[in-house]
């Protein structure tokens, strides 16, 4: 077996894929029991340009599962943690609702949960990753444009695509390190 | 624009807890300059320190109603972390609050430290321990001026804190700069001598003193100034910063808290009480005699004062959540 290192997880988007069906926010909901009215994910959609002479991206969003989260820092009663494997989570029990991470989050990932005024956000589906599985956005999306893995395996799909293709990651002046990756 | 997620709850809290911070902090000052071995201004000290706990208490538990979870508040005493201002804040809110109790127990006269104590039902009054009793029956008044020392560092600390509370998110670029702590600070300090400027006014047992108006405008005048000049390199910096802090900035600049921010905080706020409090003062500093006091001119000056530190707050809590990285 090979040697063993910590896990890294992280996702990368081929965005230009992305044809916004939004069938990845409708299985995170569904997976997730998000409440009405609040996402875990989105799809950011920009236009340029007039038509004939049109463009349109489209471009997935959730949280970033930051290296350095401001979420995890500012929270005070540590129930915002990240763990070994760099998943951001929320303790639901020990959150007091202060709402806090919400404002220090740079990229809005997180909200404020109206049934049990608690803050949730996107949890990269521990729940099943835990077993081997794939997170429930990824499973669905009709066009793959998301690909999720351990950036610290080699041969993972997502470390190779990142060895091999240019990619960006959102807003790095926000400090925070995050680990959506965007193809270009 | 983003939904803000902290509203008025928080901009009350703000205030009153710098209202009090201010308001212990005057009240500090006055019994620690000393004429004769004896406060030199007791009755600013003796109102400061009777007023100090209140609205910082109140401000407390609005915060708690804020909570999603108002009765999980205790998780936030039973850990410590040192990198999220929320969790320094409220244990140092705790202990400033109870260094107020203290200080305004030290104030009180015997007959109304007795008073307050037969307030307490005789079933559970004769419950209290004896020991207990005659540490409260403990003439504490010699120790006014040590609570009031220890109380420096706290109020200037709570001062502090409720501008870090948002100075540290660095995800807001409106606010994540270190000017905004030190505007808090000074506005929070110059809302309490405002607040004791029309306390005093309005006692009618003891009239004030022409030297209590003096302290108190001189102070407020340097407090107001103080604030000014944190409050234009703020924009100056701001102006010349990165694309994401010009963007918060337009908010106030052109954007939906221009007119709030300018007229409101600015103009009503800082600079008319300012000019007021210089017109009022002018022959003192002329060298033409006392300064005026006129009552009209010396509240309105001090409600504008009041307002203005209110209206800072409103703008800093509802611009800085509309400002970000896009
Ligand atoms: S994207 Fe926001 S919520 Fe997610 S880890 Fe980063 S700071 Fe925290
Ligand atoms: S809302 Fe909950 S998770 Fe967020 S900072 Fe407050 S206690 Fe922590």
């Amino acid at each position: 077996m090979a040697q063993k290192t910590k896990k890294r997880y992280a996702m990368v988007l081929d965005s230009r894929k992305c044809i916004d069906c939004k069938a990845c926010i409708v299985a995170c909901k569904a997976e997730n029991d998000v409440p009405l009215g609040v996402f875990r994910n989105r799809i950011i959609v920009e236009k340029a340009g007039e038509y004939p002479k049109l463009r349109m991206s489209f471009d997935p969003e959730q949280c970033h599962h930051c290296e350095n989260p401001s979420c995890v820092r500012v929270c005070p009663t540590g129930a915002s943690y990240q763990r070994e494997d760099g998943i951001v989570l929320v303790k639901y029990d020990d959150c007091i609702g202060c709402k806090y991470c919400i404002i220090a989050c740079p990229y809005d990932a997180r909200y404020h949960n109206p049934e049990t005024h608690t803050v949730g956000k996107c949890t990269f589906c521990a729940h099943r990753v835990d077993h081997g599985e794939l997170p429930a956005c990824v499973e669905t999306c009709p066009s793959k444009v998301r690909v999720f893995g351990d950036l610290n395996d080699p041969k993972s799909e997502l470390h190779q695509l990142l060895a091999s293709r240019r990619h960006q990651v959102m807003n790095p002046q926000t400090g925070n390190g995050p680990q959506l990756y965007y193809l270009l | 624009m983003r939904e803000p997620v902290w509203e008025y709850l928080i901009v009350n809290y703000l205030f009153l807890g710098g209202l009090s911070a201010g308001l212990f902090f005057v009240s500090a000052l006055a019994t620690w300059l000393q004429e004769e071995g004896r406060p030199a201004f007791p009755h600013i000290a003796r109102w400061g320190a009777l007023l100090a706990p209140w609205p910082v208490s109140l401000g407390s538990f609005l915060l708690i109603f804020d909570l999603g979870k108002p009765f999980r508040f205790w998780k936030l005493f039973f850990t410590f972390h040192w990198q999220s201002p929320m969790s320094i804040g409220s244990w140092l809110l705790v202990i400033f609050t109870m260094l107020t109790m203290a200080y305004l127990w030290a104030w009180l006269e015997p007959e109304e430290r007795t008073r307050l104590l037969n307030f307490i039902p005789t079933k559970v009054r004769q419950r209290i321990p004896v020991k207990v009793v005659k540490w409260l029956e403990h003439d504490l008044s010699f120790w006014r001026r040590e609570l009031a020392m220890a109380g420096f560092p706290l109020a200037v600390s709570v001062g502090i804190y409720t501008g870090v509370l948002l100075g540290a998110v660095q995800a807001r670029p409106f606010w994540n700069t270190n000017l905004v702590a030190q505007m808090f600070l000074f506005s929070a300090l110059s809302t309490g001598t405002a607040t004791l400027i029309l306390v005093r006014l309005f006692d009618k047992k003891q009239p004030v003193a022409l030297a209590e108006m003096r302290f108190l405008y001189t102070l407020d005048i340097c407090l107001i100034l103080i604030e000014f000049f944190i409050v234009l390199p703020y924009l100056i910096h701001g102006k010349l910063s990165v694309l994401a802090v010009q963007d918060a900035l337009a908010q106030v600049l052109g954007g939906p808290f221009t007119f709030t921010f300018w007229v409101l905080f600015l103009g009503c706020g800082l600079l008319t009480p300012l000019l007021i409090e210089l017109y009022e003062f002018k022959p003192v500093l002329l060298g033409q005699g006392p300064l005026h006091i006129n009552p009209r001119w010396a509240i309105t000056a001090a409600g504008l004062v009041i307002l203005g530190g209110y209206v800072l707050r409103y703008v800093f809590v509802f611009a800085g959540q509309a400002s970000g990285f896009r």
